[in-house]
């Protein structure tokens, strides 16, 4: 829209200014990522002499073969995926089954159905009480605390449901009027056309699960269990590396010492890959889900 | 008195008619109930029974104890709190923090689609936008880390820089006024990009014809920007004023707890630390409870006003 007309000296000048300022921006968002990168590669003298900032200096991998013979590391890595995957797949499939009906149904308590669930929105029995439940239920120190901490989020419910209003209801009643029952709709129909809010959903409760902090710290208690966030909390913010038997001292030999801040942030940096991977190839997917979001049915 | 007759024969027999229809459309949609019926299950597990758990905040609840064995002592955890020299001070964290936010971090994905929509299309503008989502998808393990990183007085870029211009380095995680300051400004760093992705895909609604109008008026592209763009998003802007409303008193709580330090406790402690601190670490359920329950109700109190006013100003109901 900005090409029309000519543009007057001041209009250019802003473009220059824009332009610069992006560049600044873009710079800035991705500095705290790249910094992280260059001190887990670098040896550890600039490190400590602050001269490290966008790329690495005297380049070492030193860091790395630390912490990928550590098997905490590992474990917690294998944890983190195992809950993603199981808490994306049964996540996908509860949120579907609460947004098929709110969508398609016309049975008696759909109002009070549907409110059951959008109050979830406004009001919950907060940390202390769901504690005291998943510990009732005797699902503390286990994975099932995590997932079913976050297994069907009312807003997920809403996005799918706004989705399937979508769908034009005379394909569900003609598949009806030849037998099929409501499972068979859902399934055949129903799931097969929503695959891009369905991909959508799948990563936010992928990344949900894989940033997650907050639950593990509360649910699990054991460190063999511990997710990726909870392991590197404690070795990067806490600096307690000992307890995970990472010792930058062990392996520092003459010249060629490891410091903490190296092995911090070559696990910040392994713990990111994932996401570093994920996210520019299916970020349109979650720009489509917020769109979808903020057009409420 | 036969027309009464009749009313009443017609008042008898009516509902077993409606029974029996309620009957056979109960039996019809039964495949519908058993769909909801995991749901149903999962929602009263995990969100409604622990609501039934928040009277544990009239209690001084003992976990091995149970109910049985726990006294009652009704209002007194919520009036301890309300006495307690904690209270307007995490009270007055946790609103400064969001009224610091509000003031900040929201009117910044705005300027910056707005910027973003006077970049010509193309590769550099979605390069841009692509990188700008990048820190929405790091933990908040990760971005506070991130912040130790830049802010560390010994490996850090902000103290090298200062140290270049002859300033002294100053610790920043250890000096309670910077606590404020790092919060708003990582958490614009956070969101701005991500936050822009609603007021770009309002922008994009807006006619192509009015901005041929204003040329043809002669029109600027700053005065496009005031008499068209900025009233072609303005409802999207209200739409999202109003829905920060209902979070006021609501602070996520790991990014704080992780930047929670003993320097900074007089201005980092808010609610939700308040509450794990005290329920998790020192096991005092029912304080925390009350607590909780005190933030639950109010947060209620601010989505339900702000619904009637999106209701009233929109036409559009948040829920």
């Amino acid at each position: 829209m900005s090409v029309l007309g000519k543009k007057s000296t001041g209009e250019k000048i802003f473009d220059v200014f824009n332009i610069v300022l992006m560049c600044l921006l873009t710079m800035a968002f991705l500095y705290p990522v790249l910094n992280v990168l260059a001190i887990s590669l670098s040896a550890s003298s600039p490190v400590l002499r602050g001269e490290v900032t966008f790329f690495p200096r005297r380049p070492t991998v030193k860091a790395y073969e630390n912490i990928f013979t550590n098997k905490y590391i590992w474990r917690s890595y294998g944890n983190t995926i195992f809950v993603a995957i199981v808490g994306c797949v049964l996540g996908l499939i509860m949120s579907s089954l609460a947004a098929y009906p709110m969508a398609f149904g016309d049975f008696y308590g759909k109002q009070v159905y549907s409110f059951m669930i959008l109050f979830t929105m406004w009001f919950s029995g907060g940390l202390i009480p769901t504690y005291l439940v998943m510990r009732k239920l005797k699902l503390l120190n286990t994975y099932w605390a995590l997932i079913f901490n976050f297994l069907a989020p009312a807003y997920y419910i809403i996005i799918l449901r706004s989705f399937f209003v979508g769908i034009p209801i005379s394909l569900i009643e003609s598949a009806k009027l030849d037998g099929a029952n409501d499972f068979v709709c859902l399934t055949r129909i129903v799931l097969p056309v929503s695959k891009p809010v369905l991909a959508t959903v799948a990563l936010w409760f992928i990344v949900g699960h894989w940033n997650s902090f907050l639950p593990a710290i509360m649910y699990l208690n054991d460190r063999n269990k511990y997710t990726l966030q909870v392991v590197l909390h404690d070795i990067v913010l806490q600096a307690s590396g000992k307890l995970y038997d990472i010792d930058a001292a062990v392996h520092a030999g003459e010249g060629s010492m490891v410091i903490p801040q190296q092995i911090q942030n070559a696990v910040i940096f392994v713990s990111l890959i994932p996401m570093l991977i994920i996210y520019p190839f299916l970020q349109q997917y979650f720009v489509k889900g917020v769109m979808i979001g903020s057009v409420k049915g | 008195m036969e027309v009464t007759g009749v009313e009443r024969q017609k008042k008898i027999s009516q509902p077993k008619v409606n029974h029996k229809k309620v009957r056979a459309k109960i039996w019809a949609d039964r495949y519908m109930y058993l769909m909801i019926l995991p749901v149903v299950i999962y929602f009263v597990l995990f969100h409604y029974w622990p609501m039934l758990w928040l009277r544990i905040a009239f209690y001084d609840y003992k976990i091995l104890k149970g109910f049985e064995g726990s006294k009652f002592v009704g209002l007194k955890h919520f009036k301890s709190f309300i006495q307690s020299p904690d209270f307007l001070n995490i009270i007055w964290n946790t609103l400064y923090l969001n009224l610091l936010s509000l003031a900040f971090a929201f009117p910044a994905p705005i300027v910056f689609a707005l910027l973003l929509n006077e970049l010509a299309a193309g590769k550099f503008k979605k390069t841009v936008q692509t990188i700008s989502y990048l820190p929405h998808f790091l933990s908040m393990v990760v971005v506070v880390s991130m912040i130790k990183n830049i802010l560390s007085p010994s490996i850090g870029i902000v103290n090298s820089i200062m140290k270049n211009m002859g300033m002294e380095e100053i610790y920043f995680l250890g000096e309670a006024k910077y606590f404020r300051p790092i919060m708003i400004i990582s958490g614009i760093w956070q969101e701005m990009g991500w936050g822009s992705i609603i007021y770009l895909s309002a922008l994009s609604g807006i006619d192509p014809e009015l901005y041929e109008a204003a040329v043809m008026d002669g029109a600027g592209r700053f005065k496009q920007v005031i008499y068209i763009t900025l009233p072609g998003i303005a409802q999207t802007i209200i739409v999202m004023l109003i829905l920060r409303i209902g979070t006021l008193l609501s602070v996520g709580f790991e990014k704080v707890y992780l930047m929670q330090n003993a320097y900074n406790l007089s201005v980092s402690e808010v609610i939700s630390t308040y509450v794990y601190k005290r329920g998790m670490i020192n096991n005092n359920y029912s304080l925390a409870t009350a607590v909780g329950m005190f933030n639950g109700i109010i947060s209620l109190i601010l989505v339900s006003l702000a619904n009637s006013l999106s209701r009233k100003y929109t036409e559009i109901s948040l829920i």
